[in-house]
């Protein structure tokens, strides 16, 4: 059969992206391993990163940016190669953490880089239907290459982040012409091949194909083909850019050569390395960034022997852009051993000694859903908020009753604060802690940035942000980490505001009664 | 007008330390007969009518259902009625204010309360560290001990502008005692500047700012005020104790620079032995952290908030200072077995108030003694005792 071309637009609101804090210079890994050459850099995670934390980051920022309410979302659909939870629950831990709340839908796709796509077609088959009429879409990906391979130099890994609405009236004011950029075409090629691949209980990814012979006979005319059946290049006026997933920085030139147009993506690539299936998302938000609007851009994705054009029409800039562009930026240089220890390739003989409470345990079950929700409980009769919910099923301040679950705030300031240097494993020293006195009023303890431990002082406004704690007895733990941001009187950000949740997050009263003696 | 229904009789501890070659019974009946050996006309064991164990964490050495019933065989009393207490680092101190209430309730004339704790039977990674990560699954990840002290020395120098070498002072002072005690953990003199020199454990805190992993055990006999003069003719009587909890978790504090469980603890205390803070001629306060004794000296009263660096640096607290505080080393020198903690304490007192304590012998004026602990996750609890010379 031949897959149709699908033709029924959809409005694209806002965009975000994020990036993982540390980058890795292919000639280091060149050096190590006593190789010449190797260009770019690879952008990997620290050991408190991973593709779920990096899915909320850029999440959270698309959801700033289109000046949508988390409360007003008809799901989640999230894209990523490899999800935390191989089985499990990867999209109810990333949904919560994001405020969707016990109601949220959507889904998950897995198992290639072209899930990220997977997601967005997915989303815009609901909003389509009618069954969505805001969705947020997020492709995220933190793969870990084999030590010593290939994908060394090239796997990177990021984040893109969409806020996709229906074209009705109440979402983009009729036919969509109003909204700033629209999904208007998609094509989808499948070819059963082995490419790159990762079996089941394997840690690392690898490449098993011979390079030439599959750009030659594979890549290009497969991208080719969705290329031009998505019809970006049929839509007049300015000439099409294109974005487009790149596993060895050769692919895309050669695709964007052969479709005709400019190839966008390039920098992106260049700096972070291949994000899997964020790629084609990431690289379509830099093209958004430097269109001349109107214009058109078309995006494709590659995985797992499907490949996926989608043409996008840019009528204005779309908002999140500039500040995507500006997210993945920067990032900390590692030396090759600082990379391959935080890609947990380079472990201590010891085995880690079993910490905290099991997550298979009842307190942890009641516990991990209120940290992710970052809830507090609000006292109806004084407003003091006592966190968390789980141990206060009284006022801490005066001792009622009578107590509301809130989302808390997501920024606040430094009430006091440590830097813990000795800390058994898993964690690693130094590692501050912190006591913030959060912007509507409750105080919570949490750990801070180690970046941040030489600078941290009382009073800093800090910022809260998902993070992986830790991974006890093989499962991920998840909860936030408070993070220095430049001491801004104005209060919260847009990104915090927005990260707070529907519940909660418009009520800022200040907790009065019960704290004075602070 | 003291409480004074009580005596204490006898009192001993052995000496603290890495203790590797003694097991927990070991340690027990080591602490039982110098209690014994320390009563003036002498007790039969047999007298001995009920006990009351404090050990705070049977798991640090491997006996996870460590109850009442492994003390009383040990010490050749098997039979007799005996209960463990735990109330966290307060434990030995709870457990001496309940045995105090068990005689006076009438119910028992003659009570053991003993403290024992086994602290290094297990690495410190396993053991302290590991359990540190206890409590809310999620919220408090990372939160070791000195976790739970440290921010308060953070707040404390923001507001009050108290310094590392006020807090050294503290350290210095504490292990200068401990040379004088001979059943001390360390013997040794530091200096100020080798507490600043010390690794970096929890900043502001150093390693020298913190207590030592150690094993002890303490013992206490107790009787009634009436029958006291049975055993001692210098008996010392408990005059007051009070007990105040707090919000258990750092983040529910209402205040960094003071720990309002040792206030109300404190409160209750003075009150029921009918005495204030500049009647108190000796303390032995928790000295976990060498912030934790500044916060201590300041929240029973001896010197105004906020003035508790400053007094330490300037020697207040020594042995010959206005209010001499740990003369037995304090946790930071004689360590800190936590069951055996406050046993060790108020054993401490009972040597000063009788004027029996040698070399680190304080003056005694008032008659009066108070031992206090604090502890329990974020110090949610605070223990107070005051001893007294006096029989009404």
């Amino acid at each position: 059969m031949t897959a149709p071309t699908i033709t029924t637009p959809v409005a694209l609101l806002g965009v975000g992206a994020a990036a993982p804090s540390l980058r890795l210079a292919a000639k280091d890994v060149a050096g190590a391993w006593g190789s010449g050459g190797g260009r770019g850099t690879v952008a990997l995670c620290d050991a408190d990163e991973d593709t779920l934390t990096l899915a909320w980051q850029a999440a959270v920022r698309a959801l700033a940016a289109a000046g949508v309410d988390v409360g007003d979302l008809s799901g989640l659909w999230w894209g990523t190669t490899r999800p935390p939870f191989a089985e499990g629950p990867s999209h109810a831990f990333l949904a919560t953490a994001l405020g969707l709340g016990p109601g949220a839908t959507g889904l998950l796709c897995a198992g290639s880089p072209h899930a990220g796509m997977d997601a967005l077609l997915a989303a815009w088959d609901a909003l389509a239907a009618g069954h969505a009429r805001i969705a947020l879409v997020v492709a995220s990906d933190a793969l870990i290459p084999g030590v010593g391979t290939a994908g060394e130099s090239t796997t990177g890994a990021g984040a893109a982040a969409y806020v996709l609405g229906a074209l009705d009236p109440a979402v983009s004011g009729g036919n969509g012409s109003g909204t700033p950029a629209r999904l208007v075409a998609r094509a989808t090629r499948v070819m059963a091949v082995v490419d790159r691949y990762r079996g089941d209980a394997e840690a690392a990814t690898g490449d098993v194909y011979d390079g030439r012979l599959f750009r030659e006979e594979v890549f290009v005319p497969l991208l080719a083909a969705v290329g031009r059946a998505a019809g970006p290049g049929e839509q007049g006026g300015a000439p099409v850019q294109w974005a487009m997933a790149d596993p060895d920085g050769k692919l895309a030139p050669a695709v964007a050569k052969r479709l005709g147009g400019t190839l966008v993506s390039a920098p992106l690539q260049a700096a972070l390395g291949d994000t899997g299936s964020a790629a084609a998302l990431l690289g379509a938000i830099q093209g958004c960034a430097g269109i001349e609007t109107p214009g058109v851009l078309g995006m494709i994705a590659y995985g797992g022997g499907r490949a996926t054009a989608v043409t996008l029409e840019v009528a204005r800039p779309v908002p999140g852009t500039a500040e995507a562009v500006a997210a993945v930026g920067g990032g900390r240089p590692v030396s090759y051993v600082q990379a391959i220890r935080a890609r947990g390739q380079l472990e201590p003989m010891s085995d880690p000694i079993p910490m905290g409470v099991p997550p298979a345990g009842a307190a942890f079950v009641r516990g991990n859903v209120e940290m992710l929700a970052f809830e507090g409980a609000k006292c109806r009769i004084c407003g003091v908020i006592s966190t968390p919910p789980s141990i206060h099923h009284r006022c801490t301040g005066c001792g009622g009753g009578d107590l509301d679950v809130v989302a808390l705030a997501r920024t606040g300031r430094v009430q006091t604060f440590v830097v813990n240097q000795t800390m058994p494993p898993p964690f690693q020293a130094p590692l501050p802690m912190v006591v913030v006195d959060l912007d509507d009023g409750a105080r919570i303890m949490v750990q801070g940035s180690p970046a941040d431990a030489d600078d941290l002082a009382i009073d800093d406004m800090v910022q809260l942000s998902l993070r992986l704690y830790a991974t006890e007895r093989g499962i991920p733990v998840y909860g936030y980490k408070a993070f220095r941001v430049a001491p801004s009187p104005g209060g919260a950000s847009d990104e915090a505001r927005a990260s707070s949740g529907a519940r909660g997050a418009t009520d800022q009263g200040r907790n009065g009664a019960g704290r004075s003696g602070r | 007008m003291s409480w004074n229904k009580v005596a204490v009789v006898g009192a001993g501890l052995i000496k603290f330390g890495e203790l590797f070659e003694q097991s927990y019974e070991q340690m027990a009946a080591g602490a039982f007969d110098a209690a014994l050996a320390n009563v003036d006309k002498g007790l039969d064991r047999r007298s001995i009518d009920a006990a009351i164990v404090a050990t705070q964490r049977g798991t640090l050495w491997g006996q996870e259902g460590i109850g009442g019933n492994t003390v009383p065989s040990a010490l050749g009393l098997s039979g007799i009625p005996c209960t463990r207490v735990e109330n966290a680092c307060p434990t030995g101190s709870d457990a001496f204010r309940i045995g105090a209430m068990v005689v006076a309730s009438g119910v028992h004339d003659v009570v053991l309360v003993i403290g024992v704790e086994k602290m290094r039977d297990k690495s410190a990674q396993e053991g302290l560290l590991a359990r540190a990560a206890s409590g809310h699954p999620l919220y408090n990840r990372g939160e070791t001990a000195p976790v739970l002290f440290a921010p308060f020395a953070t707040r404390h120098m923001h507001e009050f502008g108290t310094t590392p070498e006020m807090l050294a002072s503290v350290a210095v002072k504490n292990h200068h005692n401990g040379c004088l005690d001979p059943y001390a953990h360390f013997q040794n003199e530091i200096t100020v500047d080798q507490v600043l020199a010390s690794v970096p454990v929890c900043s502001p805190l150093r390693l020298l700012d913190c207590c030592p992993q150690t094993d002890g055990a303490a013992a206490i006999i107790l009787t009634t005020a009436e029958r006291a003069h049975e055993f001692t003719d210098q008996p010392i009587f408990v005059a007051g104790f009070g007990v105040a909890t707090d919000h258990p978790y750092l983040h529910e504090k209402s205040t960094f620079v003071g720990l309002p469980a040792t206030t109300a603890a404190a409160e209750r205390a003075y009150a029921m032995a009918g005495v204030g803070p500049a009647d108190i001629d000796m303390a032995e306060v928790h000295d976990c952290f060498t912030i934790t004794e500044i916060l201590d000296i300041e929240d029973l009263g001896f010197v105004e908030k906020g003035k508790g660096g400053p007094a330490s640096l300037a020697g207040e607290t020594a042995l010959d200072g206005r209010i001499p505080i740990n003369p037995s080393g304090g946790l930071l020198a004689k360590g800190h077995p936590i069951g055996a903690t406050g046993v060790a304490q108020l054993t401490e007192c009972w040597w000063q108030l009788r004027e029996e304590a040698g070399e680190r012998q304080v003056a005694i004026r008032s008659g009066y003694a108070l031992q206090h602990n604090v502890g329990g996750r974020g110090s949610g609890v605070a223990v107070v005792n005051i001893l007294t010379r006096h029989r009404t």
